[in-house]
């Protein structure tokens, strides 16, 4: 909740000085503000929501219209398959690397981009651009750049002295590797939003601080990052939330292998419900998700309110 | 604000614009009268000839309309359930075999079993390996659509190089391992052979004409227990681990993507694959031979076939009419041959396949191919067509992955993976 | 955009150009390899094209393969399907969002926290659970409401997406780091809170809304899935779709694809081009003395 200081100033045309809280011109000012749009989410997205928390407790094969309610056996189901805790695991290691990868290499790059030097257009063209490409072409080259024996990665690797890595080829490796593809392609999205609000850093303030004395690593870290907070909430929580729904990397690269080593939880609900046929339980593992990105992001607000720092 | 002025007289006309174009929509698929819907993924060749004979059905039969919308095969599941769920399926849709004992559970779908019993259309001209994966408990669900098979295709040069006689069509598979072996030459990353390691039904049907080689099955006849735990499928197994793990003679592709560049690249000897990749391959003089088998057993050089079928989705009395006569058109002999010289696809009647000049024909457009359209004599058994199929598929992918990863051995991987199906098997 | 370079303090490294640059290259090659493979296979021969490791200087270009991608397929109608349907969804987010997102960052109403979670909830489950009801949702409003956003038109494609809690997020944090003291005085001088809105915070938004304008384009131009559900005639195809038509499950024409994909990239890139002047807040736009 943003500090509003609560100017108790005359408004004219106003005749009483109602506490602001329960100001009926803001109400229906707020309500009015946010129903189109809210309107057009909740339509298209919470009515799915309550579906799928339906369809979690029915069997369902998506072939024929006979859905039988089963209670809970979907969920214990899933409390009993060790491929959706395998899942679990790879969901959250995916997502603990991913995260702040993304944030550390867009905030680094957004830095290095937000002054006025020669090519500047080239390089954010170049940020800009990773997130142009279609996710296939992004896997394909990916595929190829890590190929054991004739992608480009392992040959740097023979250069350095590092023997030969099997890469996707590999369960241990294979995670990682998604994980750099997923930080490549999201990488322009994080340099966006941090230009736009490195926009929002007035130059006297770091310019104050320099004149204090701090230097640049001190200024950045005391100035610069604290008005960034806001941003990097933002972009904490967004990544987060796709991260935790990873699915077309690993649809397009490894399928879930090798050996559910890349199998993340929307994967393997998307196996259960288009080859599998087992839609209800399907939905249950989108549900117990969907509780999973709710607890981690309210959490993430609640952290983020101490830390973010908001001007107004 | 005139400043803004052009920006809101631009967007009030796109938004108009927009709204024009959203009533000029075609009134989608389900409407009592009007073209039929065939949701299909043809491209590039396939797509241009299936365009001139849904003309050419047009012509000769005024007042039909044939509406095709192309959707990847891959992805025409997904699309298929959430119309079918939501009231709406086309009239006719281009579904994988493996999906058919699930697709003959969706209320819609056409029971064709009279149908294709009419004079003239002689059912049992198609492939026995298509009629029985368009077949579901007794009950007809498909068309068969397309037809295809594995065979080994190997590079000519590569094998001449190596000092190497060309498989012969008696070959087995200890000569094909020896061949890999020699054929590997790891100074020049240059691979004896390949398998793909997604560990998807991909993984898992290259691995299955092993087992048919060898002699062995995947489930008793009545579907209800596993047995591929057996000599056969340790025998398959060992091959293939005695290829990834010992000789390291197979280049393992966890993506299903580059085994076919690779080989086009001039990297790989043989290649255990079908029809569909020889015009992937122009680089190459390849030739291609039957599958090896196993010496001492039953198996013979049979392979493993992957028919798709034409599924027919009930709108409504006359649609179904129209699709049916569409469809029996489109399978009808003289289109089958014409579809199959145009593309390179193999036929999926076997009168076609026997015209005389057929395969000369074939051969002159796409080399080689003559052999895959022998191979379907070959192709005695189908997978098992029961609902559970997929869920088999996934603990047996697993199963070979980690024998070619070198995770496990043959022996303990077959009755781990045997055990499971048995569960599966019995939950049903 | 004129880019000038400034004079810098005299600092310990001498180097005739900003350090940063040796930074931003090998950046900026990892970030555009994957581009530079795209453009040259789209004019590669398919016999080069079918190579592994890819080639990256092929013996023979094709350039034919853009025209042949192009009339492979209705690409004109795709193009023309896939921009009415981007920028419509642009510029309804735009609004849509700007009033939510003012809303939620600057009013106090009612169940102003609960239907702030929840719209984010809507973020939370995965496409392949809820496009079955969006679908069918999306048939009932064609056949009840308005035939133009019903299944297989492309109005089908904006409404859904015509407001997105990402928009609504993402301007509520930017609207929440102004200060404060603007909109106040603006307010107690006698402006509308829509007045406030319009010229006082957007014009101060121009980075946000031009970020949340290319994101929200980009978004649209490369959706895949719900276009493919929805769709059912080729004359309402979007691009992405289009692209589709050149993988079948055996067989890809990687030459035409390739070619087909860079002519999509282009005009997004062009939209980036352009838009990335308003990603810099010009110092006159912010009215801020001193910045």
């Amino acid at each position: 909740m943003a500090a509003s200081p609560a100017v108790a100033g005359r408004r004219r045309g106003q005749a009483r000085a109602a506490p602001r809280r329960l100001m009926a011109s803001e109400q229906f000012a707020g309500w009015a503000f946010v129903t189109p749009g809210v309107a057009i989410i909740l339509l298209f997205g919470a009515v799915p929501i309550v579906w799928s928390a339906v369809m979690s407790f029915q069997r369902s094969n998506l072939l024929t219209p006979s859905t039988p309610f089963v209670g809970l056996s979907n969920y214990r189901q899933m409390v009993h398959d060790p491929v959706v805790q395998q899942a679990i695991m790879h969901t959250l290691v995916y997502t603990a690397l991913f995260v702040p990868g993304t944030m550390v290499v867009g905030l680094f790059l957004a830095v290095a981009m937000n002054r006025q030097i020669r090519l500047l257009w080239l390089y954010r063209t170049a940020a800009y651009a990773t997130m142009a490409i279609s996710t296939i072409s992004e896997a394909l080259v990916f595929i190829w750049l890590f190929d054991p024996s004739y992608g480009i990665v392992n040959y740097l690797f023979s250069l350095l002295g590092i023997s030969q890595q099997q890469f996707l080829n590999s369960p241990s490796q294979a995670l990682y590797v998604i994980v750099v593809m997923t930080i490549w392609g999201w990488t322009g999205f994080a340099v966006v939003i941090y230009l736009a609000a490195l926009q929002g850093v007035p130059q006297t303030l770091v310019e104050a601080a320099a004149i204090d004395g701090a230097g640049p690593w001190s200024t950045f870290r005391k100035v610069t990052l604290p008005l960034l907070s806001p941003a990097s909430l933002f972009l904490a929580v967004w990544l987060t939330i796709n991260a935790l729904q990873l699915f077309d990397e690993v649809y397009l690269s490894t399928q879930g292998g090798p050996l559910d080593a890349t199998t993340v939880l929307v994967y393997y609900l998307y196996e259960q419900a288009f080859q599998n046929f087992n839609f209800g339980y399907a939905s249950a593992i989108a549900y117990f998700l969907f509780i999973v990105i709710l607890v981690v992001t309210a959490i993430q607000f609640r952290v983020g309110r101490r830390y973010t720092y908001y001007r107004s | 604000m005139t400043r803004h002025r052009p920006w809101l007289a631009a967007a009030a006309s796109l938004a108009a614009l927009a709204l024009a174009l959203t009533g000029c929509g075609s009134g989608g698929a389900g409407n009592a009268t009007g073209a039929i819907q065939i949701w299909e993924g043809y491209t590039g060749v396939e797509a241009r000839t299936f365009a001139h004979l849904i003309a050419e059905y047009e012509r000769e039969h005024p007042g039909q309309k044939i509406a095709s919308l192309f959707v990847n095969n891959d992805d025409s599941l997904q699309k298929v359930l959430t119309a079918v769920r939501g009231g709406s399926p086309p009239d006719i849709a281009y579904l994988y075999g493996s999906w058919a004992p699930n697709v003959a559970e969706i209320p819609q779908v056409v029971t064709l079993t009279s149908v294709v019993r009419r004079p003239g259309v002689n059912w049992d001209d198609f492939w026995v390996g298509e009629r029985d994966v368009a077949t579901v408990n007794g009950r007809v669900i498909g068309i068969p659509a397309l037809v295809d098979n594995l065979a080994v295709v190997y590079n000519k040069a590569l094998f001449a190089k190596a000092g190497l006689a060309a498989p012969s069509p008696d070959w087995t598979w200890p000569q094909f391992v020896a061949d890999a072996k020699k054929l590997t030459i790891p100074a020049s990353k240059q691979f004896g052979t390949a398998y793909v390691t997604p560990g998807t039904e991909d993984t898992v049907w290259h691995w299955e004409a092993l087992l048919w080689e060898a002699g062995g099955h995947l489930l008793t006849p009545d579907n209800k227990k596993a047995a591929f735990d057996s000599g056969a499928g340790l025998a398959s197994l060992d091959t293939l681990r005695t290829m990834a793990v010992t000789d390291h003679s197979a280049y393992l592709d966890p993506t299903d993507s580059a085994y076919a560049n690779l080989f086009n690249s001039g990297k790989i000897g043989m290649l255990v694959t079908g029809p569909w990749d020889l015009s992937a391959f122009p680089n190459v003089h390849y030739g291609v031979q039957v599958m090896p088998s196993y010496p001492g057993t039953d198996g013979g050089h049979q392979t493993i076939s992957g028919p798709d079928n034409w599924v027919i989705f009930n709108n409504g009395a006359s649609r179904v009419a129209a699709a049916e006569k569409f469809l029996l058109w489109l399978t009808a002999p003289a289109q089958v041959r014409y579809f199959s010289l145009k593309t390179g696809d193999l036929p999926t009647r076997r009168s076609v396949a026997d015209a005389p000049d057929f395969d000369g024909q074939m051969n002159a457009a796409l080399p080689g191919v003559s052999t895959f359209i022998d191979n379907l004599a070959n192709v005695s058994q189908a997978r098992p067509q029961i609902p559970q199929y997929p869920k088999i598929s996934q603990i047996l992918g697993t199963m070979v992955v980690s024998v070619l990863l070198g995770k496990s051995q043959p022996a303990a991987a077959l009755s781990a993976a045997a055990q499971q199906v048995n569960q599966v098997l019995a939950t049903g | 955009m004129t880019v000038a370079t400034m004079v810098r303090p005299r600092r310990r490294a001498r180097l005739p150009f900003s350090p940063w640059h040796l930074v931003l290259i090998p950046a900026t090659i990892v970030l555009i390899f994957p581009f530079v493979w795209l453009a040259v296979t789209s004019i590669e021969t398919p016999a080069e094209a079918l190579h592994f490791p890819p080639i990256l200087d092929p013996h023979t270009l094709r350039l034919a393969n853009y025209p042949n991608a192009w009339h492979s397929a209705p690409f004109g109608r795709f193009f023309l399907n896939s921009a009415v349907v981007a920028v419509v969804t642009v510029l309804c987010n735009l609004v849509l969002c700007s009033l939510a997102g003012y809303a939620f960052a600057r009013f106090r109403f009612l169940g102003r926290g609960v239907l702030f979670v929840t719209i984010m909830a809507t973020l939370m489950v995965p496409f392949q659970v809820t496009m079955i009801p969006q679908f069918i949702i999306t048939k009932w409003l064609g056949v009840n409401v308005l035939a133009g956003v019903g299944i297989n038109h492309i109005g089908a494609l904006i409404l859904p997406n015509a407001a997105t809690a990402f928009g609504v997020f993402f301007l509520r944090q930017f609207f929440r780091t102004l200060p404060l003291e603007y909109e106040e005085s603006a307010r107690v001088d006698g402006a509308s809170r829509l007045t406030v809105l319009w010229r006082i915070v957007l014009p101060l938004s121009l980075p946000a809304l031009a970020t949340l304008a290319a994101l929200t384009f980009l978004d649209s131009w490369n959706s895949f899935l719900w276009p493919l559900i929805v769709i059912t005639s080729t004359g309402q195809m979007t691009l992405p779709l289009g692209l589709a038509t050149f993988q079948g499950a055996h067989s890809t024409q990687w030459t035409l694809l390739m070619a087909g994909n860079v002519m999509s990239l282009l005009p997004m890139m062009l939209i980036f081009f352009v838009a990335q002047r308003y990603f810099v807040r010009s110092v006159a736009a912010t009215g801020l003395a001193g910045t």
